[in-house]
């Protein structure tokens, strides 16, 4: 288990970080989100000990140098042009304090696993987007750490990239603890057991993703008429806060009026034929909005 | 000490696979050569090319191995000793402030480790390159002007090493502490500019270390400065403080890092 | 041109041998590296009509190192 209690960074009279307290459990995948400028860069800094926080402190149980234990994938990995990916590798293995005699071996391990066999033998300079973001996966779990850090790990990266490498990272998950930074909501909601916003340098909304839809999603309806125009004459009709998108009308239900039931009622009032009617879930991009807004 | 070795290794390869262990010490060679030779064929080049009046004779003075080594030293100060510092300083500040140090410091490694890995490729680069200009101005010295005692060469090579380790160190801690721009302006003020700051108004002082190499000079015409060895205790002094700005300043300025 | 004929070229070969070596080293590094900083031929004239200052330069310089 993680523990980051009040971690604070400023820079002169600006608060970057203020405040910032939450707990990663063993082998579970959190996610770091807000918008940009909110702080999540400079709080991965901090976790790695690149940067020292103002105050506030990391601790890994039972573990003393957290550097040892730590696995990072900054957003735009740069890697020495005139090393081989293998021998990167296996020096950032060696740095880790992987022993010398298994350090080429595990190196090998892991370019396997991130898909780059064929390539660990090329100088880097040659290597494009998605093979240096492999590579930079790889170079972070060489030594096995118990957290591993990883900032906008898929943002850079085409659909097809980004794809391999959520794959990577859920299979990691079993192994490992992983924070990941992003504002890609879509790759959030995908894998994660762990919400944290962050918004201003201060940590605004956390929990697990049903705990925090729970809290912010007001329930919706959509209603999907037959044709635009029913769409368009039931939501001036019916004196409810009601948007239209094609032939669909969406309502939201602000503090529980009306209920399912008074949006039944007028339904059957109502001419129009209905096709369908569902419960609409919010995505995390909508309660993102919500939260960024508070 | 592994750590050292890990980087050292990589810092090695970095300067092997970019050709300076080629061409640096070939740059010296031709620097070492050059004077030599275009001192002994002087009169040929003047009477082909200068043009010079009817019945004019020129009396060259006569050159001693001591005077052709000074001036091969003179050239290895001032072109060898840009090139050396420009090749160098930025070793440090280009992997911070393009974040492929990131990938490295984020990793529980000494800075100590760190800052001798590189002072120790970059002085074995320009240890490598002053020896092999030596060795080619020696041989042509040797050729065209008369022997030099085996002794007094190797004093003079061995005062040129130190002069080398200095210089690394210097530079390196320029650019530990500043970014390389400012690295680079400030080791070329400091050591080539320093030289020629020293060789206009230095008489008035004995103990510099910009007055090693010339000392070095010395041992060939049979002895040397009564100041050598408070100037090489001295040398060695700041070389010391150097290292310690370096690696304290290396670890300071992790921070900054590009990420 | 008489005076240059008398000269010893023998003393002088090593001299143009070490600075061809220099020249085919950086115009060999120059083909095989990825990329420069400045268009490549331009390199290329300056290594050839550069004489010794020319490879040191692009050494410098001209290698693109990441």
């Amino acid at each position: 288990m993680i523990t980051v209690s009040n971690l604070t960074k400023t820079f002169g009279a600006q608060t970057v970080v203020s405040n910032v307290s939450f707990t990663l459990e063993t082998n579970t995948a959190t996610a770091l989100i807000g918008p940009n400028g909110a702080g999540k860069t400079t709080t991965l800094s901090m976790l790695t000990g690149l940067l020292a926080p103002t105050s506030g402190s990391i601790e890994i149980a039972g573990v003393k140098d957290i550097r040892r234990e730590i696995g990072f994938l900054p957003q735009y990995p740069q890697f020495y042009p005139w090393l081989t990916a293998l021998e990167f590798t296996e020096m950032a293995a060696k740095l880790s304090g992987v022993p010398a005699s298994a350090a080429k071996k595990e190196a090998e391990r892991v370019l396997t696993f991130v898909g780059l066999e064929e390539a660990m033998k090329k100088k880097t300079v040659t290597f494009s987007g998605g093979m240096k973001q492999r590579l930079g996966m790889a170079q972070a779990i060489v030594h096995k750490p118990k957290l591993l850090l990883l900032d906008e790990p898929v943002s850079a990266l085409d659909p097809v990239g980004r794809r391999e490498i959520m794959n990577l990272l859920k299979e990691l998950q079993q192994q490992t603890t992983i924070l990941y930074s992003t504002h890609i909501l879509n790759d959030a909601e995908e894998m994660t057991d762990q919400l944290l916003f962050l918004r201003k340098g201060e940590l605004v909304e956390s929990g697990s993703l049903t705990e925090v839809r729970t809290k912010f999603e007001s329930p919706r309806y959509r209603i999907e008429f037959a044709t635009q125009e029913d769409a368009l004459q039931f939501a001036s009709q019916s004196q409810l806060s009601a948007t239209v998108t094609g032939s669909s009308v969406y309502v939201e239900i602000i503090e529980e009026r009306p209920t399912m039931q008074q949006l039944l009622e007028r339904l059957v009032a109502s001419k129009f034929a209905v096709t369908k009617v569902e419960r609409v879930t919010a995505s995390l991009e909508e309660i993102f909005m919500k939260v960024a807004g508070q | 000490m592994n750590t050292f070795l890990t980087l050292f290794t990589k810092e090695f390869r970095e300067a092997w696979r970019s050709l300076k262990f080629v061409w640096m010490p070939l740059l010296f060679i031709v620097l070492g050569i050059m004077d030599p030779l275009t001192n002994y064929f002087m009169e040929d080049i003047l009477g082909a090319v200068g043009n010079l009046p009817e019945g004019f004779m020129l009396t060259m003075p006569e050159l001693h191995p001591i005077d052709v080594l000074s001036a091969s030293t003179s050239q290895f100060q001032s072109i060898g000793l840009v090139v050396l510092v420009a090749t160098i300083a930025s070793a440090i500040s280009r992997e911070r402030q393009n974040g492929m140090a990131t990938l490295l410091y984020v990793r529980p490694i000494s800075f100590t480790a760190l800052f001798m890995s590189k002072w120790a490729v970059a002085s074995l680069l320009g240890i490598v390159s002053g020896v092999a200009g030596y060795a080619g101005s020696l041989y042509y010295t040797t050729l065209l002007y008369g022997s030099v005692e085996y002794g007094a060469f190797m004093k003079m090579l061995g005062t040129y090493c130190i002069w080398i380790l200095f210089v690394t160190a210097v530079t390196l801690a320029c650019s530990a502490m500043f970014n390389t721009a400012i690295s680079m302006t400030l080791a070329i003020l400091l050591l080539p500019f320093g030289l020629m700051i020293d060789s206009i108004i230095g008489s008035f002082w004995s103990l510099s270390p910009w007055k090693l190499s010339a000392y070095g000079v010395q041992f060939i015409s049979g002895g040397t400065s009564e100041y050598y060895t408070a100037t090489v205790a001295l040398t060695l002094a700041l070389m010391i403080s150097a290292v310690l700005l370096g690696i304290l300043f290396s670890k300071r300025n992790a921070a900054t890092a590009k990420i | 041109m008489e005076e240059l004929a008398n000269i010893n070229w023998g003393l002088i070969a090593p001299l143009i041998v070490v600075q061809a070596i220099l020249m085919i080293v950086a115009l060999t590094d120059l083909v095989r590296i990825h990329a420069t900083n400045g268009p490549k031929w331009v390199w290329a004239l300056v290594i050839i009509f550069a004489n010794l200052v020319g490879p040191v330069i692009y050494f410098i310089v001209g290698r693109k190192s990441s």
